[in-house]
């Protein structure tokens, strides 16, 4: 049976379509609208049967607290170290590659194998790294006659440690999306500048990098969004210590939400998230028309 | 149809020391080896006699089947090989699910909500928690039925005091059974004290005193759990605060964190860990605490009574033949109230086989499973399975022994107050973060206590 012939084009398309449209509905839509729902309500697996709605209660509970202010000052200082030091890391290491030819393919995937490795299954690889008394960074420190640190249990080292932890995993997400940027460059700019002349900084400055930058916006964007809800290393870890000094606004949703079982606060917390989120990326997007490629300085 | 048996009132007359210390052999061959070996065949024909003189029909579920439900726990690594028993015993089979904790406490919550019928039976993590939320069934109804429950059989008396109290909710109704008994007791490496002239402590102040002198950067003075979370710190700490006259919530339910007791209390766990802890003890939970002992990395743990069968076991310690086990130390006034715990089962309030996980309920708590359990080193809540040979040899006579002191100096009251809150969670978790920025002296005690305070009141809406 010809189908073309039998329905018209819009409604053959809409129903080869519809189900993958219910299906990303069903696992993003549904659970979003229940989280939103579930914010402005006491709902608590404690006391299910006191379910209220409480309008704004939640969101002016959250935002009077000294808890989210903090968590919310350790996610920024997180979201913002990370992302800018796995930028200028991801960006070097992809320039370096670029300009090394033959054994880039070998670097890249070995430079890309941290990506690859489960955060959980490394992560705990660090704690043991990091332990104190039995841990080989610790041995190497004593080894050069540095004294031995309490790398996850001291307010001077910690959001340190989960910062080192971080970069490691995810600088190579940065330099993957660089070094698609730097082989989809066009080199006729690039040799025209050095055939006049220009040093390898200046051609680095006023060529290289404003072509790149759609391609390090767009890893900017989803690394800090990525960065900014980052929840297991800092949960195998720290769990958010000592004290509350690495505890992250997705670790309060957590604490909240699965420990004390609030619900409708955790769901407060998780669409403030994702509002700051939205608003941050878009922000940024519009303000510095970062998606814009860039003319270059010839 | 109820069986009676000849030996009702005398039912531990046929258990002997052979008989617990072979089922004590199997529990830990079949904890080994994963699956039960063949000579619980045998024992069976022995301890079947026990169970059949309760005046109840076993068999009134036969061909049902149950899920039991537990975080990884020596009570569950325990009672699985004993499974076959019960089977053999009611016809009852028992699918046996362990998670971590982490998992467990994680799943079941949200689990039980959604009314899940399964599992039928489980470990109860915060009885304040699964009582508010209408996850347990109340066992009156199955208590006051004589064709389910026989209590001189059962007898209640046999369980310590607190356990008793444990199983009891403050409505008067009973919604679980005691698995377990532990008091926080004090772990001495003495061949470290007295490599150093040191003598075992009897007060806050000595303990941090000998603990600092004994602490020279490669082995520490004392472990104890520092990482600040509610299922951490809160639970040694909680010891200290108790025996300066403090509580975490008092007797009426308000917040007391910040009071000068527990603030004293709370100072001197601080003080006593920063001068002799080892260098990351922040992040110690109670795991990190109990192998740093194990490995004569430490010269004193003060933790759960429990860790005496993994001390005294030379399989996983290599301190087993200098350690010893000594009173929880007292405050200023002379008060020793260490810390405690019961591990509690129940039944789920919407199992679809309720009966039968009432069988089971009764089976894992009953006077013979708990010799069979003690024999294999748990500390379950029954006297008669501590003053049993098999458990002392175990356990270890000197840790049995401060473990029922310490046992006898609990307050079960003011810890209950705290741990048996609805929202013990947030007062918990405040109180752990308070603890750890006083050990880390991210801040001084008293401020770090007083906004712990402040922020459970907010929590509780005082």
């Amino acid at each position: 049976m010809n189908v073309r012939r039998g329905l018209p084009r819009n409604a053959f398309i809409l129903m080869m379509l519809a189900p993958t449209t219910v299906l990303l509905l069903g696992v993003t839509l549904f659970p979003f609208i229940t989280a939103l729902v579930m914010s402005f309500t006491n709902y608590s697996l404690i006391r299910p049967d006191e379910l209220a709605w409480i309008g704004f209660g939640n969101y002016a509970n959250l935002l009077g607290s000294t808890e989210f202010w903090q968590a919310l000052r350790v996610t920024a200082v997180f979201t913002i170290v990370a992302v800018a030091v796995q930028m200028v890391l991801g960006a070097a290491i992809a320039l370096l590659l670029h300009y090394e030819t033959r054994r880039s393919a070998w670097l890249r995937i070995i430079y890309l194998l941290p990506m690859a490795i489960t955060p959980v299954a490394a992560t705990f690889t660090f704690r043991m790294m990091f332990n104190p008394s039995l841990g080989v960074i610790n041995h190497m420190f004593k080894a050069v006659g540095l004294p031995p640190q309490d790398w996850l249990g001291s307010p001077s080292t910690a959001l340190f440690s989960l910062l080192v932890v971080d970069t490691w995993q995810w600088t190579p997400f940065i330099m993957l999306i660089a070094v698609g940027g730097l082989a989809a460059m066009d080199d006729e700019p690039l040799e025209a500048s050095q055939m006049d002349g220009a040093s390898f900084w200046q051609t680095l400055g006023h060529h290289v990098l404003p072509m790149l930058t759609p391609y390090l916006a767009f890893a900017l964007v989803f690394r800090s969004i990525d960065a900014f809800k980052t929840f297991d290393i800092i949960f195998v870890l720290t769990g958010g210590g000592p004290g509350t000094l690495t505890r992250t606004l997705n670790l309060l949703t957590y604490k909240h939400g699965i420990e004390f079982l609030a619900m409708g606060y955790a769901a407060a917390i998780s669409i403030v998230m994702l509002i700051i989120a939205i608003v941050a990326s878009q922000i940024f997007l519009r303000r510095l028309k970062l998606l814009q490629p860039r003319q270059a300085r010839i | 149809m109820k069986q009676y048996g000849p030996t009702q009132g005398n039912i531990l007359g046929s258990i002997n020391r052979r008989f617990l210390l072979k089922a004590a052999a199997c529990i830990t061959g079949a904890a080994a080896i994963g699956r039960v070996p063949a000579v619980w065949a045998a024992t069976f024909d022995e301890v079947k006699d026990q169970y059949m003189s309760a005046g109840i029909d076993w068999r009134q579920a036969a061909g049902s089947r149950i899920q039991l439900a537990g975080l990884t726990h020596p009570w569950m690594e325990t009672i699985r090989p004993l499974v076959p028993i019960f089977t053999n015993l009611t016809g009852i089979e028992v699918d046996v699910v362990e998670q971590s904790n982490t998992e467990y406490i994680t799943e079941m919550p949200v689990k039980l909500a959604a009314k899940s019928a399964s599992p039928d039976v489980y470990m109860v993590w915060a009885q304040g928690q699964a009582v508010s939320g209408g996850w347990l069934e109340p066992l009156s109804s199955f208590l006051a039925d004589s064709s389910l429950h026989d209590a001189q059989w059962w007898d209640d008396d046999d369980n310590f005091p607190g356990a008793r109290s444990f199983s009891v909710w403050s409505d008067g109704e009973s919604y679980t059974r005691t698995i377990t008994a532990e008091a926080q007791t004090l772990f001495v490496n003495r061949a470290l004290l007295d490599a150093k002239g040191q003598s075992i402590p009897g007060t806050f102040d000595e303990l941090r005193a000998t603990a600092a002198a004994l602490n020279d950067g490669d082995v520490s003075g004392i472990a104890m759990r520092g990482k600040a979370t509610g299922d951490a710190v809160a639970w040694p700490a909680g010891g200290y605060v108790f025996s300066h006259g403090g509580g975490i919530l008092g007797l009426d339910g308000a917040v007391a964190m910040d009071s000068p007791e527990a603030i004293a209390g709370v100072d001197i766990y601080a003080r006593t860990l920063r001068e002799g802890g080892p260098l990351g003890v922040a992040n110690y939970h109670w795991l990190e605490a109990l192998n740093d002992f194990l490995q004569g990395a430490t010269a004193f743990g003060c933790d759960s009574s429990n860790f005496a069968t993994d001390i005294s076991n030379p399989d996983k310690s290599q301190v087993a033949d200098v350690a010893t086990f000594a009173a929880f130390p007292k405050a200023p006034s002379g008060v020793s109230k260490p810390n405690m715990w019961h591990w509690l089962t129940g039944i789920n309030r919407f199992s679809e086989n309720k009966k039968a996980a009432w069988l089971f309920l009764m089976w894992a708590t009953s006077k013979p499973t708990n010799l069979l359990g003690g024999a294999a080193g748990l500390a379950t809540p029954r006297t008669t399975a501590w003053s049993s040979d098999a458990f002392k040899g175990a356990f270890g006579s000197e840790a049995a022994e401060a473990a029922l002191a310490n046992l006898a100096n609990t307050d079960g009251d003011i810890m209950k107050a705290t741990w048996f809150h609805p929202q013990a969670g947030q007062v918990l978790d405040a109180f752990a973060i308070a603890v750890n920025e006083a050990i880390t002296e991210a801040k001084d005690t008293e401020s770090a206590l007083k906004a712990a305070a402040e922020t459970a009141r907010r929590a509780l809406g005082q």
